[in-house]
């Protein structure tokens, strides 16, 4: 079963077409990772799963059942944008009443918990308005939790967490759904989000133009040896002798071979042609680098 | 098969619903200072009115334009015609301040982003504009009771006359108490309507609180009861020389209006993008 199921999904605003024919599938007990630029429909999506806006065209489904069904909305957590909180009430406070909005029947106990998974138990008698923009973030996480959600829908929940924040966050979002729930997360801290998503959403236009699991990006990202050596033109004039890709990074740190994953075999190379090696290893290219390829082929298209 | 098995979707029920809502709005209620100001300008209110107002007389001397008490309650008899401010001053005027309040309670739920969280989980837009409804009756009904001993305590105060047919300023009092549903109902929907323009919100409900259409359409049809179905209408109806007949115009025409309001209100926030 999937969680969220969407098909030809069109909206628009006015002349403007934020989405246009968007696919969409999220499994159940999946992290999905929805990337995509500014304005590329990201949070509009979102807002529909969560019945904030009304689509022009298309089918939402969340657990098989239409996205207006009461019973599954009422399992949906929600974190857009900033979280709803009322400025001059303490977090406690903003917790308490969520909760009694959530008609939740122990709702102490549950606000306690939620705080304590987001690690804010410290902070429940401050004010909202007072809180700094990393806290807000983790208050609204603790608030999209209550009631033990099915489903999270999270628009951009890391902006603003420190390291500390952004662990956190892991945990409890990996907890989640080893407890059978499933998170659409959307970020653009894409290094973070690689270590947490099981799936993965992009979108451009209002468009998917690409969707696939986690073990299906790892296999698209090309493995290739980096090195670093004294005189990195030169290096790299030599290597193209023998390696047909051969490209310097973006920061000039490191030459990359895409047609090799033998280090070995390039030091000897390098070595025989007179050419002493800084430094040399292994590595694949990451989610950021994979999206930022594929915004720019899509975009040279 | 064992996953969907596991997955087991319930919704709290309706009265479950309403009462998390209610719980929520009346502690934002209770814990706004707004409310309390409100509370305290409409005890001061007949105080302005009844001790400062005059009229002068044939020979020049400026002398009190309330004899009796409960005229700041309410007219003798039902004035849709107005002529001088003080044939419109009386308890009335707690629903254009109720208004103002609504627009305020309703504002922040939008400025604030609660709304997000509340429709994400409760898609029933009805059980939203049931309880601000409710919440709107309820502060303007106490605002009509710190009216009425704000009343009582400038007539003690200026020596103004109390005599009065109590059966008919009981009627009178809980027949603009009764209104209070309606024009609640009014406001909250004004406040969808407008939802995303604050400043507009507020001008709206103020315009509509003073009732100045159906004055404005009195001059023309003159004082007919005709207008007793509109909100400003039986709020006038109910006067000093009200009855139980009162009471049963201002129940229907309370009742009626909200439902009307709540229908259109529901309907607009199922149809419009809410956020």
């Amino acid at each position: 079963m999937n969680a969220i199921e969407i098909k030809n999904l069109t909206k628009k605003f006015g002349e403007k077409q934020a989405l246009a024919g968007l696919n969409m599938t999220v499994p159940v007990g999946s992290i999905y990772g929805f990337i995509g630029e500014n304005g590329s429909g990201k949070s509009t999506t979102e807002k529909i799963i969560c019945g904030l806006i009304h689509p022009s065209s298309g089918q939402v489904k969340l657990y098989d059942k239409d996205y207006t069904d009461v019973n599954v909305r009422a399992s949906v957590g929600v974190l857009i944008e900033a979280p709803g909180c009322y400025p001059n009430y303490s977090v406690w406070n903003n917790l308490m009443l969520q909760a009694t909005n959530l008609s939740i029947e122990n709702k102490e106990e549950e606000v306690k918990k939620v705080l304590k998974m987001v690690r804010m138990e410290g902070a429940a008698a401050n004010k909202f308005k007072n809180c700094s923009l990393g806290m807000k973030q983790r208050i609204g996480i603790a608030m999209a939790l209550l009631g033990n959600p099915k489903l999270l829908v999270l628009d951009e929940p890391i902006n603003g967490l420190d390291a500390d924040g952004m662990r956190i966050m892991r945990e409890v979002l990996t907890d989640i759904t080893t407890k059978g729930g499933t998170v659409l997360i959307s970020s653009h801290i894409l290094g973070e989000l690689e270590k947490i998503a099981t799936h993965y959403g992009i979108i451009r236009g209002g468009k998917m133009i690409v969707e696939m699991t986690a073990d299906e990006l790892d296999k698209s990202c090309p493995t290739f040896v980096a090195l670093n050596a004294k005189d990195m033109s030169k290096t790299k004039e030599i290597l193209k002798k023998n390696y047909s890709r051969v490209l310097i990074d973006e920061q000039k740190e490191y030459i990359r071979i895409y047609d090799s994953t033998s280090p070995e075999e390039v030091v000897k190379y390098l070595y025989d042609n007179n050419i002493i090696v800084n430094e040399i290893k292994t590595d694949k290219i990451g989610l950021e680098e994979y999206y930022i390829n594929l915004m720019n082929k899509k975009g040279a298209k | 098969m064992e996953q969907k098995k596991e997955l087991n979707f319930t919704s709290p029920s309706f009265g479950k619903r309403l009462k998390g809502m209610l719980g929520v709005d009346f502690y934002r209620l209770f814990h706004t200072p707004l409310f309390y100001i409100f509370l305290a300008i409409a005890a001061i209110i007949p105080a302005m009115i009844l001790g400062m107002t005059g009229i002068e007389n044939a020979q020049g001397i400026v002398e009190p334009m309330y004899t009796n008490t409960w005229q700041v309650i309410a007219a003798q008899n039902p004035l849709y015609v107005v002529s001088s401010i003080a044939e419109y001053a009386n308890m009335n005027m707690v629903f254009i301040f109720g208004g103002i309040m609504v627009s305020i309670f309703i504002g922040h739920d939008y400025k604030s982003g609660y709304v997000k969280q509340l429709f994400t989980t409760h898609p029933k837009k009805q059980d939203y504009m049931l309880s601000k409804t409710i919440i709107g009756a309820f502060s303007m009904t106490c605002m009509c009771i710190t009216y009425l001993f704000g009343t009582i305590l400038a007539g003690l105060f200026v020596g103004a006359s109390f005599s009065v047919n109590i059966g008919s300023l009981i009627c009178a009092i809980l027949g603009k108490m009764i209104m209070s549903l309606g024009w609640a109902s009014l406001f909250v929907f004004l406040n969808i309507i407008f939802r995303k323009y604050f400043a507009i919100s507020i001008a709206s409900s103020f315009f509509f609180g003073t009732g100045i259409l159906i004055v404005g359409a009195a001059a023309i049809l003159g004082n007919s009861s005709i207008l007793n179905i509109f909100l400003y209408g039986s709020s006038v109806f109910a006067c000093l020389s009200s009855n139980i007949l009162t009471l049963v115009t201002c129940l229907i025409v309370s009742i009626a209006w909200s439902v009307i309001y709540n229908i259109l209100g529901t309907h607009i926030l199922n149809k419009s993008d809410v956020y």
